[in-house]
């Protein structure tokens, strides 16, 4: 019979596994772990039926599954360290599927990646293969020198919205027309989290941030950018794709076109581009679980998911 | 190997390559063009890559990633352009990496002029960017001497972990002199920098970063470049120009400059008036007890920059009163001629 198995220290309490479980196995518990947070027990394991949902949704690689004397383990693409992102912020998800595409295609070990400016910051403490940190906005600058030095390494950045489609929005234009074999991982969560939670290119019509305490006047700032979109127009191949991560389905989806991007960047082929949409509860102002319904009902529709381009369909 | 006529510009271009330099990220800008222009071409015969960047931002940021990747990298600009480079400068000094910047300096401020100038000695010498960093840098003052200190810079930038600028007026990058490239380095036979992100086998993965959040650790990390650059004495480079005997007047001055004051040097010498040149060839670490030691043989110190007086400073600094120190600069590209400097040492010598 399958139980999840929680390590109960590494969770923050975001009850995202609470919510995505499909049968009702987990509840959160009425004491605390040593990071002061409630945690989620199986309260009815004889409901589990191994889909690993919790795991999926869980940003903090806190849940592992047990099925037929069989544990999950946490990829060998992510080091020990904890991460120190918000309880419920998704870039712990994300950072989980980059590691384990880095395992999986067999390529950790030749990869080199750059972390940006935002919350993300510290991503070089987080991924098991050698990082460089990049000033604001310059990561794909930076990730063209490695690559153009060093042609037979793998090469991703990984970048908020403010780093990449603000400050870094010339990088990111002229590093995908000139087809750099590079891999983008672009989080877009709407909004600047980590100087606290100020208007970002990204944030929707409407959309209060503290910049913009009224909302965002799109009179005043303009309209949001949709990148993949913006790029779509290079005449250049490329990859550019939009997935998600409010829920288990979608971040299964990432997850494919995450592996598909760095594919795509292995055999030589062409600029490669994920955006994932994302959230951010605190900057936000929500439950993690109610930043997941807002990020369906709100962004999604701005912000549609699928891939833009391909190699194989461009002009 | 044999002397060959080349221009200023193009023979830093070929000396980048005679360093086992491979990689060139860079944007077009006057009066530097022929440098990227040159490598273009040059770059890809020798198996290399010549890349144009979207800015200089962008440029100076490829180097910091093909730097940190191990690779010897380097990128040229002008003043303008080298102003945008100043992010990343500080980023490279803060997180140890090698590079050589060469600036062919123009008339400022702002958009200024395209001719040449030696107005960003300020920039070059006092870290230019934000943070507690320096830069070793160095000044030639003729094509040769650009060729072998644009292949020393290399070798500089990989044993201090740091950037190295080598700085030129509009004249050293224009003007044609017969050159000669004295060694021929081969990437493949270039020591390895087992700190650079190559790929994790066999390692735990290295990490390029400037981010030092305790503020115990950034105190430390500023306190280890200190030393580093105080290290950094030990290449500074200068050349004595008639300074065996004691002198009325002692001239300072560096670069192309310099050579304009020799030849005013050797007209005055003609008259009778005894006359020597200081020229200091690292402008960080200035060279201090050098000049010190030709100050005491002089009278009088006449400093002589295409500036308003930034070089002054230092040299107002090593004299410390002892002796009257008096300054010519011409600016916004004009560029003085011997005749000036004759009348200006020849007004020091009739105040007595």
């Amino acid at each position: 019979m399958p139980t999840p198995i929680i390590t109960k220290d590494l969770c923050k309490g975001c009850e995202l596994c609470v919510h995505a479980c499909p049968e009702g196995v987990l509840e959160m518990s009425t004491e605390i772990n040593a990071k002061g947070y409630f945690f989620p027990v199986a309260a009815h394991p004889e409901k589990c039926t191994g889909c690993r949902y919790c795991l999926l949704v869980c940003p903090d690689t806190a849940i592992q599954i047990e099925a037929k004397g069989k544990v999950t383990v946490r990829t060998e693409g992510l080091t020990d360290k904890q991460f120190h992102y918000c309880p419920g912020c998704t870039h712990g998800v994300i950072h989980r599927l980059v590691a384990e595409c880095l395992e999986e295609l067999g390529i950790r070990e030749r990869t080199v990646g750059v972390a940006p400016v935002g919350c993300s910051v510290l991503a070089y403490d987080y991924f098991n293969c050698d990082m460089h940190e990049a000033s604001h906005g310059r990561a794909m600058a930076v990730a063209t020198g490695i690559k153009r030095g060093r042609k037979d390494l793998v090469v991703f950045s990984y970048q908020g919205d403010g780093d990449l489609a603000s400050i870094g929005m010339a990088e990111t234009v002229h590093t995908a027309n000139r087809g750099e074999k590079i891999t983008v991982i672009f989080v877009n969560n709407a909004i600047y989290g980590m100087t606290g939670g100020q208007m970002a290119p990204t944030t929707l019509a409407g959309q209060v941030a503290s910049t913009c305490p009224l909302g965002r006047d799109v009179n005043h700032a303009g309209w949001p950018i949709r990148v993949v979109e913006l790029l779509q127009s290079l005449r250049t191949p490329a990859y550019l794709a939009r997935v998600s991560v409010h829920d288990p389905k979608s971040i299964l989806a990432a997850k494919r076109a995450i592996r598909k991007a760095f594919k795509y960047q292995i055999d030589g082929v062409c600029f490669s581009f994920v955006e994932v949409v994302s959230t951010c509860p605190t900057g936000w102002g929500m439950q993690p679980h109610e930043s997941c319904n807002w990020l369906e009902e709100n962004m999604i529709p701005y912000y549609p998911l699928g891939e833009v381009k391909t190699p194989e369909t461009a002009a | 190997m044999a002397k060959k006529l080349m221009k200023g510009c193009e023979a830093i271009g070929e000396a980048a390559i005679n360093a086992g330099c491979r990689l060139f990220f860079g944007y077009p800008i006057t009066p530097q063009n022929e440098i990227p222009e040159y490598l273009s071409a040059r770059l890809p015969q020798v198996g290399g890559t010549f890349l144009q960047a979207e800015s200089e931002v962008a440029a100076s940021n490829m180097l910091y990633g093909a730097a940190g990747a191990g690779c010897r990298v380097f990128t040229s600009s002008s003043s303008p352009g080298i102003s945008l480079m100043m992010e990343a400068m500080s980023y490279l000094a803060g997180a140890e990496l090698p590079v050589v910047v060469v600036n062919i300096m123009r008339g400022g401020p702002g958009l200024g002029g395209i001719l040449p100038s030696q107005s960003d000695y300020f920039q070059a010498t006092k870290g230019g960017g934000h943070g507690d960093y320096r830069v070793l840098v160095l000044a030639p003052s003729t094509v040769q001497e650009a060729v072998d200190l644009t292949q020393d810079a290399f070798d500089l930038a990989d044993e201090y972990r740091n950037p190295v600028m080598v700085v030129g007026d509009g004249l050293i990058g224009q003007m044609m002199e017969p050159v000669e490239f004295k060694r021929t380095i081969s990437p493949e036979d270039l020591p390895p920098k087992p700190w650079a992100t190559t790929g994790c086998a066999g390692r735990k993965p290295n990490i390029i970063n400037s981010l030092l959040l305790n503020p115990e650790h950034l105190e430390a990390h500023n306190w280890h470049l200190h030393r580093k650059y105080q290290e950094m004495v030990k290449e500074i480079r200068w050349e004595d120009w008639l300074l065996d005997e004691p002198v009325d007047v002692l001239i300072v001055a560096y670069g192309t400059v310099a050579r304009i004051c020799k030849t005013a040097i050797d007209v005055l010498r003609a008259r009778g008036i005894k006359v020597g040149l200081f020229r200091p060839i690292t402008l960080y670490p200035f060279p201090e007890p050098q000049l010190s030691a030709a100050v005491d043989k002089a009278k009088k110190v006449l400093v002589t920059e295409l500036s308003t007086g930034q070089m002054l400073e230092d040299v107002r600094a090593v004299v410390a009163g002892r002796k009257p120190v008096s300054f010519f600069g011409r600016v916004g590209g004009m560029v003085m001629t011997p005749e000036e400097i004759e009348h200006e040492v020849d007004k020091l010598v009739v105040q007595g």
